[in-house]
């Protein structure tokens, strides 16, 4: 606990909605409501920290689909560590977004 | 489609801000983001960006070597100046006439110069920054101190075009011309004091040294560096009885294994 990295509220919020599958950057704002100016740059610097990683989804999925390739985030283990000790620094993140409430999507 | 239009124009505006060497993946992860965005929503959307390339310049890791202007030798200081106090003296002359200015002519020239060095003699009490020589143990030999105060009254004298053209353009003397005058002044001592006593080039490689708590048993400040090796300057933060001018301290020819070494990786990196 003493060696996770304490989080602000809002880096917890955008960690909860990744865990939960809003793995886009539009994503997370549609789902925290937060700016896309304060969701891309917390991302990015989450990802210098380690807490997340990112890659671009395959062009070939992207070509089948008709649509642009994204960029998406993930979780790396020590980003679900901040987020677990987040969750309990933050006890109503977990309502924030759920696993169920995607896969539902 | 204009929105289209308008969206593109504010994330390539916004790219500009963003570090040349992520630019490209920048604008992709932007731009296909975009495509998903609801349209009543992509405006704001894009403006975000500004946010987020702005955050990404601070914080690049490998940030692009600078290729504009080096005013590090002296000899590049005075070429620029010399430039700059050609071309603002051909704008002298191309300005039209102002109210209470006659229209300047090629041969008023010179007299609007010394006017001018006689009107910032005035204004030097003005310039705080005034600062001669770094205090030193070591005296610097009678060459070297002529060398530079050679130097400064050649930036001292190619300022004053400068300082004309601006009275030219602006008119009559205005607050906003004493200003700028006060400012180049003192950009002219400024830069004088950082740099090596020696070969005259920029100091390098600024250091934080010490904390505010040690004020009472050493100095806190910092410590800058001369790229050939001739010594450091070291500048306390508070001006002190002790440390009223910042000191000088000079390196012997010991040192200079480890600054020809450095220079040279660094000329291989392509500075």
């Amino acid at each position: 606990m003493a060696d996770s990295p304490r989080l602000s509220h809002t880096s917890a919020m955008i960690l909860q909605a990744i865990d939960a599958g809003h793995i886009y950057g539009y994503t997370v704002m549609e789902v925290t409501g937060l700016p896309s100016g304060t969701v891309y740059p917390a991302l990015r610097r989450m990802e210098r920290d380690q807490l997340i990683r990112s890659k671009w989804e395959r062009q070939s999925i992207a070509d089948a689909e008709l649509r642009p390739s994204r960029k998406y985030y993930k979780l790396s283990r020590s980003g679900e560590a901040a987020l677990e000790a987040s969750r309990k620094r933050y006890p109503l993140l977990a309502k924030l977004a759920s696993k169920e409430g995607v896969a539902n999507r | 489609m204009k929105s289209e239009w308008l969206h593109y124009s504010i994330l390539r505006a916004a790219s500009l801000l963003a570090p040349g060497n992520q630019r490209a993946e920048w604008v992709q992860e932007w731009q296909s983001e975009l495509w998903y965005i609801r349209p009543r929503q992509a405006t704001l959307f894009c403006l975000g960006s500004f946010r987020d390339a702005f955050w990404l310049r601070r914080n690049n890791p490998n940030p692009v070597k600078r290729t504009g202007i080096h005013l590090d030798s002296p000899l590049s200081c005075l070429a620029l100046l010399a430039t700059l106090a050609a071309v603002s003296l051909c704008i002298a002359v191309c300005l039209p006439a102002q109210d209470a200015i006659a229209p300047v002519r090629a041969g008023d020239l010179p007299r609007g110069c010394v006017s001018m060095l006689v009107f910032s003699w005035l204004l030097i009490p003005a310039t705080v920054a005034v600062g001669w020589a770094p205090a030193s143990r070591y005296r610097t030999p009678w060459h070297r101190r002529l060398c530079r105060g050679i130097f400064l009254a050649l930036k001292i004298a190619l300022i004053h075009p400068l300082m004309f053209c601006a009275f030219v353009a602006l008119g009559p003397i205005t607050p906003v011309f004493i200003l700028a005058c006060i400012l180049a002044l003192r950009w002219v001592f400024a830069d004088q004091r950082r740099r090596c006593p020696v070969c005259l080039r920029l100091l390098t490689k600024p250091v934080r040294i010490g904390t505010p708590s040690q004020t009472f048993l050493e100095w806190y400040g910092a410590e800058s560096t001369c790229s050939r090796g001739h010594g450091l300057l070291h500048t306390s933060e508070i001006s002190a009885s002790y440390a009223q001018k910042s000191q000088w301290l000079c390196l012997d020819g010991s040192w200079s294994g480890l600054f020809s070494a450095a220079a040279n990786s660094a000329a291989k990196s392509g500075r």
